[in-house]
């Protein structure tokens, strides 16, 4: 990999976590698909960066950050894992085994930045304290968004310029064992991001559409378009239902 | 007297763009430095800023206003948003001399963030961003590059409307207007329909996207039994990812942590390649 590529890469996975892309990194530009194609475009290989991401970030589909819980930095797989991964010419499913790891590392960028920023709600406080509302507002970008920059981006640099080679000998070190169990964590690891997402949304009620969703797919292998189809029909019926139970205009 | 005084201060009236400019602010720097301590704190004050420069001329009044928007703060984003325009609404009336006390907009601010944060919840992270993603990655495993461009154009666009329409909303309609449509039916309604959807793409992404099988074969006597083939396949296609998913869902319920489980999911393959059974 160029030197330049390295460069692109880093500063894309500091972006991903920066205000600058209005305010949706987190949302859009940290999800491995978006990550994958991004580094793919840097690397000349935009269609085989959209593969490697897309796959990886099925382990990421139900990410979800509520109650403050990190599993894995889905944008440090995303950006860096598929860097590697094309440097490498490694093929998907040895791309997806960099992607747990690489996940698990990133959440020390999280836990660093979160406790660190602390100190600059008090600089802020400061400025406050002496009416200075340009001050106030700068407080809240300029320190901490220097704090990321310092700490994702040379440490993405240098891994992503001397990590292929790395990455090709390990491949080749662990043998077709690792490599497979490591394939194998891949597919169940979307479970995981599912029964996340499922504690946020699912009620007893809607059970059943849950139900109903699961066997489109594994009887009749409708894609999620399809599905999602028949998802806004379902809940267009129930809220007509709703309506009626409350005496307004309704089914009947 | 009191006409004379207030011939001599004309009311202080935001303008649309001060409103825009507010909410950009807040758009781009919501999470710049979000932090343990006060969370969306800084973010808070520094969306402000333009309110406050605009509505308060003395340092005294400016001081408390910045003093009063940097306590611990935290929501969705995008929905909660609804809770800025109320906020520059209340902090306008305050400016023209209505008596509304640091106590009434802290209440407003700390009583709707929880709400609309798990409003955000389900509705953003539980099924806008899952039903996106998931259009997205199919076409993106596939190979083509449409997935990722849907995902980059579409989602942005969305979530960023939400924002846009949640603050002038807050800020024209004021708190009653939301606290009634917080109480009323009108919003259940549209979080339950939401949660079918939701329900159900999820219910979908598990047949599409978990792989879960085992290559174990147990011979009985002369014949070998295939236990993916011969025995959970007739059960039901996709049986093993379905259990797997609602077992980690249990799990979670009891309190383990995703990372725990995370680290057993790696751990359970690495036992069952080294055994032959995955």
């Amino acid at each position: 990999m160029e030197i330049w590529q390295a460069v692109c890469i880093a500063l894309l996975y500091y972006i991903s976590d920066s205000p600058w892309p209005v305010g949706v990194g987190y949302y859009v530009i940290q999800r491995p698909l978006v990550a994958g194609f991004l580094t793919g475009l840097v690397l000349g290989m935009p269609v085989e960066g959209t593969i490697i991401g897309a796959t990886m970030n099925l382990i990421y589909l139900g990410h979800i950050t509520a109650g403050g819980t990190m599993p894995g930095d889905m944008a440090l797989a995303g950006y860096l894992g598929t860097g590697l991964a094309l440097a490498a010419g490694l093929d998907v499913n040895a791309a997806l085994a960099l992607a747990v790891p690489l996940g698990l590392l990133g959440t020390i960028v999280w836990f660093t930045r979160m406790s660190v920023d602390s100190i600059f709600v008090h600089w802020a406080d400061k400025y406050a304290e002496e009416g200075d509302i340009a001050k106030v507002g700068l407080m809240n970008w300029v320190p901490g968004q220097t704090l990321l920059l310092v700490i994702k981006v040379p440490a993405v640099i240098i891994a992503a310029v001397y990590g292929p080679d790395l990455v090709s000998a390990a491949i080749a070190f662990v043998g077709d064992n690792v490599l497979h169990a490591l394939i194998v964590a891949g597919g169940m690891l979307p479970a995981l991001g599912i029964a996340l997402n499922l504690r946020s949304i699912l009620k007893k009620a809607t059970i059943p559409y849950f139900i109903v969703g699961f066997a489109l797919v594994a009887y009749l292998g409708l894609d999620i378009i399809g599905v999602a189809l028949f998802g806004v029909v379902m809940a267009a019926v129930s809220m007509q239902f709703m309506k009626k139970n409350e005496g307004g205009e309704g089914l009947v | 007297m009191k006409e004379e005084k207030a011939l001599s201060k004309p009311e202080k009236q935001l303008t649309k763009k001060d409103l825009r400019k507010a909410f950009w602010t807040w758009q781009f720097f919501s999470h710049a430095n979000y932090n343990y301590e006060r969370l969306q704190a800084g973010a808070f004050a520094h969306a402000m800023g333009p309110i406050i420069k605009k509505l308060y001329d003395t340092k005294e009044d400016t001081v408390a206003a910045l003093k009063r928007h940097l306590v611990f703060f935290n929501t969705a984003p995008n929905w909660g948003a609804v809770i800025h325009g109320i906020v520059i609404a209340m902090e306008e009336k305050r400016a023209n001399g209505a008596e509304i006390s640091d106590e009434a907009i802290n209440s407003v601010k700390t009583g709707l963030m929880g709400p609309l944060a798990g409003l955000g919840d389900t509705l953003t992270q539980g099924t806008i961003i899952p039903l996106l993603l998931a259009i997205g990655i199919s076409f993106g495993v596939e190979g083509s590059v449409f997935g990722p461009l849907f995902f980059l154009i579409v989602c942005p666009a969305v979530l960023v409307s939400i924002a846009y329409t949640m603050w002038m909303r807050g800020y024209y309609s004021g708190k009653d207007a939301v606290e009634s449509m917080l109480s009323s039916g009108r919003l259940n309604e549209i979080i339950s329909a939401a949660g079918i959807l939701g329900c159900a793409v999820i219910g979908a992404l598990i047949g599409q996207f978990v792989t879960f099988s085992t290559v174990f074969v147990v011979n009985v006597g002369q014949t070998a039994i295939n236990l993916q083939a011969d025995v959970f396949d007739p059960i039901m296609p996709k049986l093993l990812p379905l259990l797997l998913t609602v077992g980690l869902y249990k799990l979670l319920d009891r309190g383990k942590s995703p990372t725990f489980l995370m680290v057993a999911i790696i751990v359970v393959s690495f036992i069952g390649t080294f055994l032959g059974i995955l």
